[in-house]
């Protein structure tokens, strides 16, 4: 956003394209959630009031979307850096896996007085240099081999389910259960609930705060440093930057790295914020929503931040409407979503017509 | 009725308006050539009558109807067929196969039946006179051959309107004059032939009709005389009325003492072989040639982009400002602002603990911009700007770099193609300017007229070796010969029966 369309100047007038897109896949997400309710014999109107009560109908409900939002948020954050290298992460559920696990082993063996401005930022840390680590193979395969980051990513996501299960088997886990230890006390990031009663019960947690700020301060960073803003320009012409002597693989490889911790990071709303320990499973899902969040948001801070508020409500909205619809509809919805703002955005079509013949084995030129 | 006709066409790209309201018939029979300068318009119109740009305004019509809808399956199915600049085969096919391509002939059983493919290949042969050796791989025939293929493809597909993006371009004379027979021939069957072109001998000595073009406007349509005047009188239109300042070239001091740029031996593959030079300080130095000679190559060798077999260049890339031949994709990203282009690779001298300094680098980009006669606001976009705005930007950047002391050598491939006239005057000016405060200076071109204009010493590149070092007053016919040394002007090439 910062480089380029904000500071466009003499362009088209009107809706920008990309606003268009993410608009269509509304539109898109609209007709199949009236489909969907009314093949169930429901009214879609009715479903659709019942959706709204179950989430910002009450400051309960509005907190839990807040919840389900912040992982969300983060894994958008991370997917839309890496979209602006013109690489696709699709490994944000790997990576931010990795990251609970990391998260979870390394806060269970904190001693249990450890105060919280120790525990906090090192343990948020911790989730971010796992996620980079999980991204690092893709990244290194990317800039060495030119090996397409789909391909790799779309891997290692099932080489870190593999991992994660294999670890907390093999003496991570607590004897008979698939969790990690409790964390001590002081590593829980404080909930919501604790400043405001309304939302008591609620597992929403001030990780929220972090994500957000994420999200507004990537602009700012792909304005003002230097490694960003190369990364970004990279993203436009890598030809370019490469003719110019930029370290465009190197960039390349930073983006990705930068992505995976962004998207371990999640972890401080799920481990940290939510469960105080890691379990198997926790946070899943995040990783592939982000995808959508990042489609639906676009570069912008504002939208990265409302569209994971969308896809939040979603998440809560199926639990309130379960008794009607299955609540897999949301699911359904987010799918549709996906796509049909995938199929409006050049730069995704871009990054999937690459992916089959690069990672045939010729090596890309300038990457 | 005309064989192929555009009516009342407009067509802009962003800020540039390409093409201005411009009509043009194209008759049966005849050679018709539209000439006129880079970024005159000439090829968009005539991709505009192929179906293969939509115009903004205005009609194709092939004998007389409408083409619609607007494509080039259309046009082709109305046997208008375009042979592009840059060819359009598939180098692992043999010609046989890139020929029938799409339009694969049936056997019995639904497989290809090659065999009558074949036989009307080779009529199609017959009748431009030229044989194609069928069963060789593309990628193994030269590029006048590979032309022929181009050509019998459009045939095959009863092409009756063929057009031909600037044919010549890669061509030596011998293969240009082959091409002209050809031409001719399926002149005289009947099919009207356009030819884009800016070389105007070829106007004058093969084609019956010429029309001139201007900044996207159509100035005149003329029967071509064989006269020697012709091709100054054509020359006159497509220049105008413009006034031009003669260049000054000043007085410098090539610099006694070493070389700044030196390569010894270069040898890169099939494309470079064996090349030296020295380039002094205050020297500027014209490399010519056809294109594909290894001109390409030895820029992406001294930039230092591309790897070396043996011999040895200096000095160290970051000491040589580049202006490369493609602005589009080498030499900006369209879609950040002229601040970051006109910085691009420089970040790092703005950044502190690895932030950026806004407020110097928007002070150092104004400075550029200004110097390129480009806007004071460096937050517009490349894209927006036209294709001469854009080329003086990177200009800009590789003489500033020379003028701030962090570049000693200047290195520039086509600094003009495509640039209209006014700023063309302005980057030879930037070019000799850098050569007076000292830089060693190369201009590759593909204009002679350019080279003589800027240079102290061409040097003549043919099939990967320097073929002469020439004053810059040599003769076009002696730099000629050069460009042809070392190239196999046996029949192979020249004029089959």
């Amino acid at each position: 956003m910062t480089l380029a369309a904000t500071d466009a100047k003499g362009v088209r007038p009107g809706i920008p394209p990309g606003l268009l897109a993410s608009l269509a896949g509304l539109a898109a997400a609209w007709i199949a959630f009236d489909l969907l309710v009314w093949s169930y014999g429901e009214s879609p109107r009715a479903l659709l009031s019942m959706l709204f009560a179950g989430t910002w109908g009450t400051p309960y409900g509005a907190a839990q979307v807040l919840y389900k939002a912040t992982p969300l948020l983060f894994t958008g954050v991370a997917i839309d850096l890496a979209l602006r290298a013109g690489l696709f992460n699709i490994g944000a559920e790997g990576q931010l896996a990795v990251a609970g696990l990391a998260v979870g082993a390394v806060g269970a063996s904190l001693p249990t007085g450890i105060p919280g401005v120790v525990a906090i930022p090192l343990l948020i840390a911790t989730g971010g240099l796992a996620g980079a680590a999980w991204a690092a193979p893709p990244a290194l395969l990317r800039a060495r081999l030119g090996v397409h980051e789909v391909i790799s990513t779309i891997m290692m996501n099932r080489i870190g389910e593999a991992f994660v299960a294999f670890a907390l088997a093999s003496g991570l886990a607590m004897k008979g259960t698939v969790r990690t230890g409790d964390l001590p006390p002081g590593a829980h990031v404080p909930r919501l609930d604790s400043v405001a009663s309304g939302l008591r019960g609620s597992a929403a947690s001030f990780a929220v705060i972090l994500a957000v700020a994420c999200a507004f301060a990537l602009p700012w960073g792909f304005a003002r440093v230097r490694v960003l803003r190369e990364i970004a320009l990279v993203g436009m012409n890598r030809v370019a930057c490469a003719a110019e002597h930029m370290p465009v693989a190197r960039r390349l490889a930073q983006a990705m790295l930068f992505s995976g911790a962004i998207a371990g990071l999640s972890t401080t709303a799920t481990v940290l914020g939510y469960k105080g320990h890691f379990e198997s499973g926790l946070g899943a899902g995040a990783g592939f929503g982000g995808i959508a969040v990042a489609m639906l948001g676009r570069g912008s801070a504002l939208g990265l931040v409302a569209s994971a508020l969308l896809f939040g409500t979603l998440e809560q909205g199926g639990l309130a409407i379960n008794a009607h619809v299955p609540m897999e509809a949301m699911q359904v919805l987010e799918g549709v979503i996906i796509v049909a703002v995938a199929l409006a955005d050049a730069r995704v079509r871009e990054s999937l017509a690459r992916a089959v013949p690069r990672s045939l084995g010729r090596k890309a030129r300038g990457a | 009725m005309p064989a192929l006709e555009v009516h009342e066409v407009d067509k802009r790209f962003g800020a540039v308006h390409a093409v201005k309201r411009a009509s043009l018939a194209f008759e049966r029979g005849r050679i018709h050539a539209v000439v006129g300068e880079n970024g005159a318009g000439k090829s968009t119109l005539l991709r505009i009558a192929a179906g293969l740009l939509v115009p903004d305004e205005g009609e194709t019509r092939v004998d007389g109807r409408k083409l619609a809808p607007h494509t080039p399956a259309e046009a082709l199915s109305r046997g208008v067929a375009m042979v592009q600049q840059h060819f359009a085969l598939v180098d692992v096919l043999t010609a046989l196969e890139n020929v029938v391509l799409g339009r694969e002939p049936r056997g019995k059983w639904g497989g290809l039946d090659l065999g009558a493919a074949r036989a009307k290949a080779e009529a199609v042969a017959r009748e431009i006179g030229a044989s194609i050796a069928w069963d060789a791989r593309v990628a193994t025939l030269g590029i006048g051959e590979r032309q022929r293929v181009e050509i019998a493809r459009a045939l095959y597909r009863d092409a009756r309107v063929v057009i031909l993006d600037e044919p010549t371009a890669v061509l030596t004379p011998g293969e240009a004059s082959s091409l002209y027979a050809t031409l001719r021939r399926l002149a005289d069957a009947g099919r009207a032939v356009v030819v884009v072109t800016h070389k105007l001998d070829e106007v004058r000595d093969f084609a019956d009709v010429a029309t001139v073009m201007r900044r996207g406007a159509i100035v005149e349509t003329r029967d071509v005389t064989r006269s020697g005047d012709e091709v100054r009188s054509l020359a006159r239109a497509i220049m105008g009325n413009e006034s031009v300042a003669p260049l000054e070239r000043g007085s410098r001091t090539i610099g006694g003492g070493e070389p700044v740029l030196v390569l010894r031996d270069v040898r890169m593959g099939r494309a470079v072989r064996g090349v030296s030079l020295e380039v002094r300080a205050g020297e500027i130095v014209g490399i010519a040639g056809v294109e594909g000679n290894g001109q390409r190559e030895i820029v992406r060798a001294i930039a230092q982009l591309d790897a070396i077999d043996s011999g040895s260049i200096s000095p160290a890339a970051d000491v040589i400002a580049i202006v490369h031949e493609d602005r589009h994709q080498e030499g900006l990203v369209l879609d950040a602002p002229i601040r970051d282009n006109v910085l691009l690779g420089e970040l790092a001298r703005f950044a502190r603990y690895g932030l950026l300094d806004a407020d110097a680098m928007d002070r150092e980009a104004r400075a550029r911009s200004a110097r390129a006669q480009g806007p004071d606001d460096v937050t517009i976009v490349a894209r927006t700007l036209s294709g001469g705005n854009q080329q003086k930007l990177v200009v800009a950047r590789a003489i500033a770099r020379v003028e701030e002391g962090h570049a000693r050598v200047l290195l520039v491939a086509h600094p003009t193609r495509g640039v209209d006239l006014a700023a063309s005057r302005a980057i030879h000016a930037e070019i000799l300017a850098a050569a007076g405060r000292g830089a060693a200076v190369v201009v590759v071109s593909a204009d002679l007229h350019e080279l003589r204009a800027l240079s102290d010493r061409i040097v003549v590149l043919a099939r990967g070796r320097v073929s002469a070092q020439l004053p810059p007053d040599a003769t076009d016919d002696v730099i000629g010969q050069a460009m042809l040394a070392g190239h196999d002007l046996s029949p192979r090439e020249e004029a089959r029966p």
